[in-house]
């Protein structure tokens, strides 16, 4: 009660206050009459009375005062008459007020931006219940510690009946699934699970139920946007029946809108969620497995568990499982894990961009106070104190830091859809920000407010202390000058790191594009086929298909040579499989498994190394033979030529049994007939892996990309491709298509978002920085114009003048360029992620950085001391 | 008469509550009935004394309101607040526990 009662007065003394101050005067004129009467009954005269009643009293004026500072307003009331007073001297310096804020916005602008970011890829919790009790377990090879991306099914199964930490554990993995028997068939992004994902994550669905373990494999789950798009939002779907891949499915539910899980890091949302296939191959790893802790056990005790579980299955496995530990990841951290570290980086490269900006408006500030210095002495003299002014000068900080908060926030609002056009696709930035979606929250807002708040330090403390100082000399404004060079050390300091960084990330992309592919990427044009349905359903008839349509593309004029393949090099995809080499100790071996078309390697520009290619005539009623790659034959044949050696692997195929159909695998002997180069087919900075290749007729597959190497321009040919296709089959959907080169620059895309990101914050800081050693440079000569008068007047020569000008701010640039260097070598590591094949103290970089700096620096110094130069002297002794 | 003793601070404000606590008195008020209880030992410093006022009113101490004196003027009125009130009792035992030590150390020294 009594708060409020105060906090009544209080709102009361600010903003009823001549009703207050009335008052006041009214209760003392009350005070002073009863004295006054005291002192006529004393038989004093009326004037005698009230000259003595005022002394009794002391002075009113003072007693009014002190009643004011009673009343615990006086702060906030000084405060708002100086910025009353602070908002009068923006308006009466428009250029300067501009260019303060609108420096100021440029970097709290850069910061919100990317803070948003930085909010939507990492700090928002992911969207499922207690995300932060779940965990990614992966298989992890305990030598190098190097971590697995899936484990097996079998494995799987072994963890999760084995451990206790986990409350409950599922597997996924992605599938894409053709939705055929309609009229429009399609090819979805499916996600393929172990029963129990939904309920591990949380999430109830919309309608329906999720599957359980007594469900056969045909049933299926819906996104809320397929059921929206392809089902106009049946309510009745449960228990219809779709068809995927030709097999018939049962609707069990669907899920609520904007649920997001996706297989990878990044990647599309799945629209339809099935059983997985149980593969009993220990060594088959597809699967990535997700648990929740169990209550009250913490991520070590998982650990421990988990690593305990793994020894036993090394010992009890050793084909397999031998030298596999286990690890867990928060989900959280391992779904940013990549870019978290990167917005984190981002960040602090816009931070710099703001500590710059900072500091030429604090700059500006001081030369300000030192034109406002009449303005202080006065009020020095009529009794303001030293911590007064301060505050006044400090409102005005403020003032400025909060326009440029404004402004800076406005900015951020409006380039944000430009950074996120910017996102690369296929990346999790991508999905983060398409997920978690990109905007200015309240988090973003208080962000906001605190870093101009910071900025109204960082500008104000430094000058407010310097102007208000006590000028003992002439030498006050010599220590002034030392200042505005520190200041313009650190400037050019900062921008030194930016600008290395954004060298060392130019330098990566042009090595990354330089980077040997394998093959030759110009004027080639891919594209996917799905078969689906069960027009397709054999070995034989997705390989009849392909066959005519290899053969009729063949044909197609300006088209020099046509392949196909499982998957495309550089599309970060590549499935491993396990094989067997046979002889008296064997040895088990994986490679990624490639169906490809015999015509494949010459159109890529894949170099035969030894023994031959695939032929049309290995065909399914022939042996099964295949080509390896370097990289494979070096790993498991080191010594030998592993031409004419055999091989075995493991070809998959359907059971139906009356709970459903289930994939089965049969072991067969495959001989190796060649060796062919190494394509980068994981990703332009990922080396080679062991690859197999097999063909198309031997090792069937219902999804081929195809590759054209055409005469001519690649796109020009789309519509003839595609008719030529659908001459074979007009029901087949050709999807993604796109030209190497295409593929290539998405690869890279992730590097040239970062690189245009932190290319942009450099040209800022180069900028700020350049305005800031021409202002301070220019200030510089203009407070020395009288004795450059008398100097020339003494009969110094131009370019004297010059040197003795642009010298004193050349000492500074060159201390703060040493101090980039270092701070650069200390921060461009955390780069490292982003860089390729350069080093992080690339020494090129930094002298090229350096170099340009100086450029930039002394273009900017020369301009002020050439105008010194051509000073009058007669003007300039005049000069005061 | 002897010279009547400078108050310090912290006793002026016990003084005034205590003397508003029978009844609501105005400034003038409360500075006479101090002098008159006191018998004329204690005298508030009339420049302190509103200073004072304004203090224990912005703390919710006390409570000010406009009513008529002799004469029909205009004055304002303090009165105490129930927190005031507790307040006061709080220092009164404050004080008495004070000046009893102090009491003591001055019989036993």
């Amino acid at each position: 009660m009594r708060w409020i009662h105060k906090w009544r007065l209080r709102l009361r003394s600010l903003f009823q206050k001549s009703r207050v101050e009335q008052e006041l005067t009214e209760e003392l004129r009350f005070h002073l009459e009863k004295l006054m009467e005291e002192n006529l009954a004393r038989g004093m005269t009326r004037e005698e009375s009230r000259y003595a009643a005022l002394r009794e009293l002391g002075g009113v004026e003072q007693i009014k005062e002190e009643c004011r500072d009673m009343r615990r307003v006086n702060y906030i009331e000084s405060f708002l008459q100086d910025v009353r007073y602070g908002l009068r001297m923006l308006a009466k310096n428009p250029g300067f007020t501009a260019v303060a804020v609108l420096t100021l916005a440029l970097g709290i602008g850069g910061n919100v931006a990317v803070f948003s970011l930085l909010d939507a890829v990492s700090l928002r919790p992911l969207p499922y219940s207690h995300p932060d009790r779940l965990f990614m377990l992966f298989p992890i090879e305990t030598k190098s510690q190097r971590a697995m991306v899936s484990s097996s099914y079998p494995n799987f199964q072994d963890w999760y009946e084995q451990s206790h930490a986990f409350d409950g554990m599922a597997a996924f993995h992605e599938e894409p699934l053709n939705l055929t028997d309609t009229p429009e068939p399609e090819r979805l992004d499916g996600l393929s699970s172990t029963p129990g994902l939904f309920a591990l994550l949380g999430i109830h669905p919309l309608l329906g139920r999720e599957f359980g373990p007594d469900d056969h494999q045909h049933v299926v789950l819906l996104s809320y946007e397929l059921w929206q798009r392809r089902f106009g939002g049946d309510a009745g779907i449960i228990g219809k029946s779709i068809h995927l891949e030709g097999r018939t499915c049962t609707v069990l539910g669907v899920l609520s809108p904007h649920f997001h899980f996706p297989p990878h890091r990044w990647g599309p949302a799945p629209e339809v969620f099935v059983p997985v296939i149980p593969n009993p191959e220990r060594g088959q790893n597809y699967l990535r497995v997700i648990g929740r802790l169990a209550p009250g056990i913490t991520e070590q005790q998982a650990r421990t568990e988990m690593n305990g579980i793994a020894a036993r299955l090394a010992g009890a496995y050793p084909g397999t499982d031998r030298d596999q530990g286990i690890d867990v990841e928060p989900l959280g951290q391992y779904v940013v894990s990549d870019v978290r570290q990167t917005a984190w980086v981002l960040l602090g490269a816009v931070a710099f961009v703001l500590l710059i900006a900072c500091t030429n408006v604090a700059n500006l500030l001081l030369s300000q106070g030192a034109t406002r210095e009449r303005e202080i002495a006065i009020r020095t003299a009529v009794g303001a104190t030293r911590s007064r002014i301060v505050r006044q000068l400090l409102t005005e900080s403020l003032l400025l830091a909060g326009m440029g908060g404004a402004l800076g926030a406005a900015l951020a609002y409006w380039t944000l859809p430009l950074v996120t056009s910017a996102v690369p696709q296929h990346t999790s930035f991508f999905t983060r920000v398409h997920d978690a979606g990109f905007e200015l929250n309240s988090t973003v807002f208080i962000f906001t407010v605190l870093l101009s708040v910071l900025s109204c330090a960082l500008v104000g403390l430094l000058p407010a202390w310097r102007t208000t100082k006590p000028a003992r000399s002439s030498g006050a404004s010599l220590r002034t000058g030392r200042i505005r060079g520190a200041l313009i050390g650190f400037e050019v300091a900062l921008s030194f790191v930016l600008l290395a960084g954004a060298g060392l990330m130019m330098k990566s992309l042009v090595r990354l594009l330089e980077v040997d592919v394998g093959f030759r990427t110009e004027r080639l044009l891919t594209m996917d086929v799905n078969l689906a349905g069960e027009k397709y359903s054999s070995a034989e008839k997705q390989a009849a298909f392909f066959g005519q349509v290899l053969q009729r593309l063949e044909s197609l004029p300006s088209v020099l040579s046509v392949g196909a393949i499982v998957k495309l090099p550089l599309t970060r995809t590549s499935s491993r499989y396990g094989f067997e080499i046979p002889g008296s100790q064997p040895r088990q071996g994986f490679a990624a498994f490639h169906a490809v078309s015999p015509n494949y390697f010459r159109t890529m520009g894949i170099p035969l190394l030894r023994g031959r290619e695939l032929l049309t005539g290995d065909s399914a009623r022939s042996p099964l033979v295949g080509i390896v790659n370097r990289s494979m034959a070096q790993k498991y044949w080191p010594s030998e030529n592993p031409v004419g050696k055999a091989i075995r692997v493991y070809r998959a195929f359907v059971v139906s049994t009356a709970k459903g159909s289930s994939y089965q695998f049969k072991p067969e002997e495959l001989e190796i007939v060649g060796i062919v180069g190494d394509v980068r087919q994981l990703g332009l900075d990922a080396p080679p892996t062991p690859e197999l290749f097999m063909s198309y007729t031997q090792w069937a597959s219902n999804e081929m990309a195809l590759v054209l190497r055409t005469a001519s321009e690649p796109f020009s040919l789309i519509p003839k491709v595609k008719k030529e296709i659908w001459r074979v089959d007009p029901d087949q959907p050709v999807t993604d298509i796109k030209t190497m080169d295409e593929l290539v620059s998405i690869e890279a895309a992730e590097r040239r978002f970062v690189l245009q990101l932190i290319g942009v914050f450099a040209s800022i800081a180069l900028v700020l920085a350049a305005v800031e050693i021409y202002g301070v440079g220019s200030y510089g000569m203009r407070q020395r114009t009288h004795e450059i008068g008398i100097r020339m007047a003494l009969g110094a020569r131009g370019q004297q003048i010059m040197w003795m000008v642009a010298g004193q701010n050349a000492k500074w640039l060159l201390i703060g360029i040493m101090a980039g260097v270092a701070s650069a070598r200390a921060l461009t590591r955390l780069l490292a992620a982003y860089l390729y094949a350069v080093r992080p103290t690339d020494p090129l970089t930094f002298v090229a950085v350096a170099l340009l700096l100086l450029a930039v620096a002394l273009l900017a110094v020369y301009i002020p001391a050439r105008r010194a130069t051509k000073v009058d002297p007669m003007v300039a002794l005049r000069y005061e | 008469m002897s010279k009547p003793t400078d108050l310090v601070q912290g006793t002026v404000d016990l003084l005034i509550l205590k003397t508003i606590a029978l009844e609501p008195l105005h400034g003038w008020g409360i500075a006479q009935r101090i002098r008159q209880v006191s018998k004329e030992v204690l005298q508030v410093n009339q420049g302190t004394l509103y200073p004072a006022l304004h203090r224990l009113e912005q703390s919710g101490w006390i409570r000010a309101k406009w009513g008529g004196s002799d004469n029909n003027r205009r004055a304002k009125f303090y009165a105490l607040t129930p927190a005031g009130r507790k307040y006061l009792q709080q220092e009164e035992a404050n004080w008495q526990r004070l000046s009893t030590a102090i009491g003591l150390v001055l019989e036993t020294s």
